[in-house]
């Protein structure tokens, strides 16, 4: 780890074929996402958008849980309720030994919410109630969050384009923004795929994930162009060797730091509550994509042929 | 030097600052944290502009009613220009509170028209038949198709007399809606009065001595006490009928005496009994003590999260947070030996500092405001992997030490800046525009890079020249990793 030397000039092109194969596969799993598949958007968008019921609740079992199948216990809550749209799309999973219930189903209120909860008791219970969470989303609200979300994705892009013109002249400022979006789209796609094949829903805190690899992401870029500039400042006779130089002395950088990033985000994906882990992964692929760009894509722009 | 050592004190000062306010003002958990229930309440307006004064006087409306909850510590705050959010701590059935405050309870007093007895006798008919469906439904099984099919056809029979079908096809809907169009047409039936909801001073509840269900008993003031006793007046003796309006719905009528008949009713009290339960009976009474809502609001997001869970949660980002602190510490100081353990040390003073200003402002800590916390951990880092890079590169040309360590501050200096105020923007515009949820997030983010720019410049450029003064600390080789050629 002492020194790079990585030839930039040489290997731009292979740099700019990858991101675009990136770029593609992202393009390709928004528009099966939005064409080919039941929910007919660029990425699917969960209950935080769509509005909808959530449960999760632990059963309490004396020793091990018996092992009962989702359908089961779904032709069981026939018996109790005749309430056909709810029973023709709820979605029961039972996971962790058995002893981990988890419940989707459309919007119901909160009395709808009690009875299913109470069926489900009366199927696999004894339930434990200091365990449950529950999250019901009126379709009124998940609507009111997506405009939310977009327009803060919208807000903060503009932000930050504008505080970046400022600080660097116009062609810097073009190509870092180049790369953000480039990351974000990557990221975005990586999700539109996961809908697509394992049916991942995207909630708000995905827009809060991508809000914040913007921000990385830029961060990362700008100082790399600082030290671009700082070294041409020096030596402007040989441009593309100086660029080259600059990106092989933030290398280091770029590496460490994305690594102390990670460090924290890997300690969240393993240990922290489920409710974030997706959150986690959405920030700990837009980093390594961020680091990426910024260290070697958007330094690519700015060799001249 | 001497300023140096200046700072050196004042950054203890602070520490010590900071471990005293952790321990006099504990941080606030969230619910995620702890356990309770969360409603997001939606003012509903047909043209969607709430104004400011809307918003607050249904916030001192609903603030009353959640008063009368007698949920402990329970926070009701406004969010945004048309929304609140209520808080119930350890709550963990939020029907009851989402049946009180969802109400606009908008209390009317009607006289009814001129001949309309026969309209008036045939609906409250067919009230009692809907009311008498709606319990055998609650106590019939509700598989059995025999009883639905009887139902079924009990229904129809209604709906054919009072000529209106719901849509809705799900049968226990259907009856709620049907009786609440015939308690709607009942209230047409009557004229509007001077009195309402507004000319109570309180509200109370007991049980009826003759049967099990409970009465709401209404105190008007004085104003309202005349204005009672002159309509019970005006009908007294006729065969006209009194109904009280609840929101659109006729909940009980009552002939006036006509012993009445020169006086009204005085005395300025009243009694609503329309075969309440003992917890229908409470809802009104809370909604009626709160008033009625200038404008109707839905409840469009639930959230209950239990204890145990809650107390779950806070060990997983523990255990999260402080493996994060403990790989992050171990990568710097193999990498950047002394300067790694600098980084350490203002890394927890950076953590400390953040926990202080969470207990001073006061900012709740949620599960993504822990996340935050966490992936600042990270960004602060970076500032120090930065300047270290800097230092490193400085020894390697062949400086000294001490100004290696100053140049090496001076130059990162304007990219820290830079990407602190890149993620900072994020963070404000997600603090402006975000749900409650993601307020927390960007909350402890952004002022996790706003210390961190202290930290990461200040604490570890004063810790780094107290280090310095010792001689036996002052080798290079102590500041670059072995493999580094010199």
């Amino acid at each position: 780890m002492t020194s790079f030397s990585f030839n930039l000039i040489k290997n731009k092109n292979k740099i700019f074929g990858f991101s675009s194969f990136l770029i593609l596969l992202s393009l390709i799993g928004i528009l099966y996402s939005t064409f080919y598949t039941s929910f007919k958007k660029p990425i699917n968008l969960g209950m935080d958008f769509i509005g909808g019921n959530e449960l999760r609740i632990e059963r309490s079992c004396k020793e091990e849980c018996e092992n009962i199948s989702p359908d089961l216990v779904i032709e069981k809550l026939r018996t109790f309720s005749n309430n056909k749209t709810l029973l023709n799309n709820i979605k029961l999973q039972i996971q962790n030994n058995n002893s981990l219930i988890s419940i989707r189903t459309p919007y119901l209120t909160i009395e709808e919410s009690n009875n299913l909860i109470s069926n489900v008791d009366k199927i696999l219970g004894p339930l434990n109630y200091e365990s449950k969470n529950s999250r019901i989303i009126g379709p009124k609200l998940g609507k009111k969050l997506l405009t939310n979300c977009a327009t803060s994705l919208l807000v903060s892009l503009f932000a930050i384009s504008l505080y970046i013109s400022i600080r660097f002249d116009k062609k810097y400022a073009l190509f870092a923004l180049l790369a953000l979006f480039h990351d974000l789209l990557i990221v975005f796609g990586i999700f539109s795929w996961l809908g697509v094949l394992l049916s991942i829903e995207v909630n708000s805190l995905f827009a809060v994930s991508l809000l914040t690899i913007a921000g990385y992401s830029v961060n990362d870029t700008v100082v790399i162009f600082d030290r671009i500039r700082e070294n041409l400042k020096k030596n402007s006779d040989i441009y593309n060797k100086t660029i080259q130089i600059s990106v092989n002395e933030s290398f280091r950088r770029t590496f460490f730091t994305s690594i102390t990033t990670l460090i924290p985000l890997l300690t969240l994906i393993i240990f922290g509550s489920y409710s974030l882990f997706w959150f986690s992964v959405s920030l700990t692929l837009g980093i390594l994509i961020g680091s990426y760009s910024s260290i070697l894509l958007a330094p690519s722009f700015l060799i001249k042929d | 030097m001497k300023r140096r050592q200046g700072w050196l004190f004042f950054i203890i000062f602070l520490l010590t600052f900071s471990i005293y306010l952790l321990i006099n003002f504990p941080l606030q958990l969230g619910l995620d944290l702890k356990g309770g229930s969360q409603l997001t309440l939606q003012l509903v307006k047909e043209d969607g502009k709430v104004s400011k004064e809307e918003l607050e006087a249904v916030n001192a409306v609903l603030d009353k009613r959640v008063n009368n909850l007698g949920v402990a510590e329970s926070n009701l705050q406004t969010l945004g220009r048309d929304q609140l959010i209520l808080e119930l701590p350890g709550e963990q059935n939020p029907l009851s509170a989402s049946r009180i405050l969802g109400k606009t309870a908008l209390l009317e007093f009607r006289i009814q028209k001129e001949n309309t007895s026969s309209q008036l006798k045939n609906l409250q008919l067919q009230r009692l038949k809907i009311n008498d469906l709606i319990e055998q439904f609650k106590s019939g099984d509700k598989r059995n198709e025999e009883t639905s099919i009887l139902l079924m056809d009990n229904l129809t029979e209604i709906e054919n007399d009072i000529n209106y079908s719901p849509n809705n096809q799900q049968l226990f809907e259907r009856l709620v809606e049907i009786k609440k169009y015939i308690s709607n047409e009942i209230a047409n039936l009557f004229n509007k009065t001077n009195l309402s909801g507004k000319d109570l001073i309180n509200a109370g509840r007991r049980q009826e001595q003759t049967n099990n269900n409970w009465e709401v008993s209404l105190s008007f003031s004085n104003d309202g006490g005349q204005k009672f006793a002159e309509i019970t007046k005006s009908i007294a003796g006729t065969d006209k009928l009194l109904s009280i309006v609840l929101d659109g719905e006729s909940i009980s009528e009552a002939s006036v005496g006509s012993q009445f008949i020169n006086t009204g009713i005085t005395g300025g009290a009243a009694t609503i009994s329309g075969n309440f339960s003992a917890e229908n009976a409470r809802e009104l009474e809370v909604q009626l003590k709160g008033g009625s809502l200038p404008l109707p609001i839905e409840i469009v997001e639930t959230n209950t999260i239990g204890p145990l869970l809650g107390s779950k949660n806070i060990v997983k980002s523990l255990y999260a947070s402080i493996c994060g602190l403990i790989f992050v510490g171990i990568f710097m100081i193999f990498n950047y030996r002394i300067l790694g353990f600098v980084s350490v040390i203002s890394l927890i003073f950076y953590g400390f500092f953040n926990l202080a200003l969470y207990s001073l402002i006061p900012v709740t800590l949620t599960l993504p405001g822990i996340a935050g916390l966490i992936l600042s951990i990270g960004m602060a880092v970076d500032a120090n992997v930065l300047i270290f890079e800097r230092i490193r590169e400085e020894l390697i040309n062949g400086n000294t030490l001490i100004r290696s360590i100053d140049s090496g501050f001076q130059r990162a200096n304007s990219s820290i800046i830079d990407g602190h105020i890149t993620t900072f923007v994020s963070c404000f515009v997600l603090f402006l525009l975000g749900t409650n949820f993601v307020k927390g997030f960007a909350a402890t983010l952004g002022i996790g890079v706003v210390i961190s720019l202290f930290t990461s410049l200040n604490c570890s450029k004063t810790i780094l020249r107290f280090l310095t003064t010792y001689q036996s600390l002052r080798q290079k080789s102590l500041y670059l990793s072995k493999s580094t050629p010199l």
